[in-house]
């Protein structure tokens, strides 16, 4: 027979007991403790992420110069004058492209390798070091790299072949400068794409194989699935990342030539720091951030889908 | 959490703030009874930077007991400038690209007005008219150029005998002697915007100053004739052409830089190299007493493309601003500084070892060249032809410094139309419409007028 202990009702208008005063300032106490330790983390949130995201909303809206503190509010005058622009169209076209150039061929290639690498039990961490070294160097050194040793026609590689530039080229500079960032990229999705592979269940593996399957069939019925999550992650991470490309760009091409290797990251950069016109640039910022903001809305639905399955 | 945990805590919040009080630092620290004065300077090289320690630093701290000198090299200054003056800090002396970053800065009143002390060093007597007006906005000066420069002709000695030619003294001669380089093998000329897109305000700027000439610019700078004027779409026109005849780095233009553009000249790649005074620097690691090369580098005028103009003629520039940070607590220091900088003494000294950027826009430039070794020589004697040139009004206007920041960025997109992606007409549209607008918020600066 067990026992179940009802509680007193508390008496009207009687003081609290003494452990029921303890217990709530105990809580009160916890409680403040608790918010003073999120605050730190809250407050750096707000200070580098809300304010300035708030702030570059409403300097979309302004002539900011990014100098004084006045601006006069022009209305959507930024955004009709960006998208009026022939520039804007070329630099959403090459963020379009650099997406594409992405999400297919350093996908492909790293899960390719990573497939490749689980049957390498010995070599696959030394593989893993030398497939990361781009990825771990600075943007600035792999451009130089690139710029000094691959693209430069006077003692670099295609000089060395007779063949001309990319960089100079009105269409292929776009391709020039994303090879050298997909050349940096793949290493880190291999090693991520390794180690969700290498969670996938032995027994599932095993159980597919005793059942007859191949490799092929293996890795499309038995890890491809596993690694779903992994791969919309990252999918959704290339689609962010490629509507704020910047880096590459500005340090191989700058741009051009002619503006034919733009993106909305240069575009913005070129407003703000030559043109005096932060108002712009940070209208051309809030377009990006629109982009990266739909992923992250697919991401949130595709990844509430999948558990609700 | 127990008592000693939220003791803990607190030591550690204030831990934080001490730190990010102490990251925020401070304004300038005295030391040893002298104040710090602060310059931010570009990312110069070891060699430059000794130099701008013993000549600038060295020299002005011990030319006075008030004030200690600081020079701080940072490839990304402009951009650093920009973001702290917007917060009302910064160095006390503020180095800007031209006098149009100072003109932005000016009219949001984040420099100081430098009148007083213009008229307290005689500065207006002292520097060239037109450097000194190309600071001033409203009538007050904001900013003084450390150097002027010109846009001409640098040219290999040997390589131009090899070819059989002479220095070319019209257009007609130097596209002939470009083209019998192409049939050599060799690039017409050696130049390139690689890292620097706006190498192309050069071109562009000098076929301004050589077709439409000087005197048209002044006019379109003053709003009496539009961008779109036929002379200034015939100059985009002809740079265009100049251009598709490969004659601007033939196939390479946007993979060359000034350095390896210079290097490529001393090894005989070319006979050409067009661009600013300023690229003495880049080509004294090519030209050099070392190498024995340093009397085959020579420095001409750009022919006029259009009859009639003014001959010699330049395009007028500056190598950077020196303005005074209107929140700087030592103003009258700073003002110090840039007039120690001002003078023929300091011009002397640091084109012993640093040619390229320091030709200080004095009206008086008695420099001797024959006392000068390597490439000094020949860029002294470039800066005082500049001065003679200046002094007669034949010169027109580098876009980097007399043109407002955004007119001088549309100035930069040429190469659509050298491309052939964008029309000259939609290009000077484009430049115009900027220009009507900066033009409204007062940011060009007054520039006298020039001859012709």
């Amino acid at each position: 027979m067990t026992a179940t202990a009802t509680p007193a009702p508390h008496p009207t208008g009687r003081t609290p007991a003494p452990d029921h005063r303890a217990r709530r300032a105990y809580q009160r106490r916890r409680s403040l403790v608790n918010h003073l330790l999120v605050a730190p983390a809250l407050l750096l949130s707000v200070l580098v992420v809300v304010v300035p995201g708030v702030l570059t909303a409403m300097a979309a809206f302004t002539d900011w110069t990014g100098i004084g503190f006045h601006a006069d509010y022009v209305g959507l005058r930024n955004f009709t004058d960006i998208l009026a622009d022939p520039v804007f169209t070329t630099a959403l076209g090459n963020n379009i492209k650099w997406l594409a150039l992405f999400l297919s061929l350093p996908a492909v290639i790293s899960l390719l390798t990573a497939w490749l690498l689980l049957r390498r039990r010995r070599t696959r961490t030394f593989y893993q070091v030398v497939y990361l070294m781009p990825y771990v160097l600075a943007p600035v050194v792999n451009a130089m790299v690139w710029l000094n040793i691959i693209y430069n026609p006077n003692g670099g590689v295609i000089g060395a072949l007779h063949i001309d530039s990319p960089l100079s080229s009105l269409h292929g500079a776009i391709y020039a400068a994303a090879a050298v960032d997909m050349w940096h990229f793949w290493g880190f999705l291999t090693v991520v794409y390794f180690g969700a592979l290498r969670q996938t269940p032995v027994e599932q593996v095993e159980a597919a194989i005793v059942d007859g399957a191949g490799s092929w069939q293996v890795f499309r019925h038995v890890y491809l699935p596993s690694i779903r999550p992994t791969l919309l992650l990252m999918g959704v991470m290339t689609v962010i990342f490629s509507f704020l490309a910047f880096d590459y760009v500005y340090l191989l091409t700058q741009g051009g030539p002619a503006h034919s290797s733009e993106v909305m990251g240069t575009y913005a950069y070129a407003f703000a720091f030559s043109a005096f016109e932060f108002g712009k640039a940070s209208a051309v910022g809030l377009i990006m951030s629109f982009f990266g903001l739909i992923a992250s809305c697919v991401y949130t639905w595709m990844s509430r889908r999948q558990l609700s399955s | 959490m127990s008592r000693s945990g939220i003791r803990a805590l607190g030591a550690g919040l204030v831990a934080m703030a001490a730190v990010l009080s102490a990251c925020s630092g401070g304004g300038s620290s005295s030391a040893g009874g002298r104040q710090t004065l602060q310059l931010w300077f570009w990312g110069a090289s070891p060699q430059q930077q000794k130099t701008m320690q013993s000549v600038l630093v060295d020299g002005f701290d011990a030319s006075q007991s008030k004030y200690d000198l600081k020079v701080t090299f940072n490839n990304a200054v402009d951009k650093n400038v920009q973001v702290a003056l917007s917060a009302n800090k910064g160095p006390d002396i503020v180095y800007g690209s031209g006098p149009a970053f100072s003109a932005a800065y000016a009219v949001q009143g984040k420099l100081a007005d430098m009148t007083p002390y213009a008229e307290k060093y005689g500065w207006k007597d002292r520097i060239l008219a037109p450097m000194y007006e190309s600071g001033t906005a409203h009538g007050k000066l904001y900013s003084l150029p450390n150097s002027l420069n010109n846009l001409g002709v640098f040219y290999n000695k040997k390589v131009l005998a090899k070819l059989g030619v002479g220095v070319p003294a019209t257009f007609t001669e130097l596209t002939a002697d470009m083209d019998k380089a192409a049939k050599a093998g060799l690039y017409p000329s050696v130049t390139g915007n690689k890292g620097w897109k706006p190498v192309n305000q050069n071109y562009i700027s000098m076929f301004l100053t050589h077709v439409a000439g000087g005197k048209a610019v002044y006019d379109a700078l003053q709003g009496k004739i539009k961008w779109t004027d036929p002379k200034i779409a015939k100059a985009v026109d002809d740079s265009a052409a100049f251009y598709k005849k490969g004659y601007l780095g033939g196939k390479d233009y946007a993979n060359l830089n000034f350095v390896e553009s210079m290097q490529l000249l001393a090894q005989g790649k070319s006979p050409f190299f067009f661009g600013p005074t300023l690229a003495f620097q880049f080509a004294s690691d090519s030209f050099n007493d070392a190498a024995g090369n340093t009397s085959d580098l020579g420095f001409a005028p750009f022919p006029n493309v259009t009859a009639g103009l003014p001959s010699p003629s330049g395009t007028l520039g500056t190598t950077a601003s020196l303005s005074i940070n209107a929140h700087s607590a030592h103003k009258d220091g700073a003002a110090e500084v840039i007039d120690f900088m001002m003078s023929e003494k300091f011009a002397q000294q640091m084109n012993k070892s640093w040619p390229g950027y320091w030709g200080v826009p004095l009206k008086k430039f008695d420099l001797d060249p024959a006392s000068y070794t390597g490439l000094s020589k020949a860029y002294v004697q470039s800066v005082k032809d500049t001065i003679a040139t200046v002094s007669k009004g034949n010169y027109g206007f580098f876009a980097g410094t007399f043109f407002p920041p955004a007119t001088a960025t549309a100035f930069t997109d040429v190469d659509g139309v050298w491309l052939g992606t964008e029309s000259t007409t939609d290009f000077l549209n484009k430049v115009q419409s900027t220009f009507a607008a900066e033009k409204a918020k007062g940011l060009v600066p007054p520039v006298p007028e020039p001859a012709g």
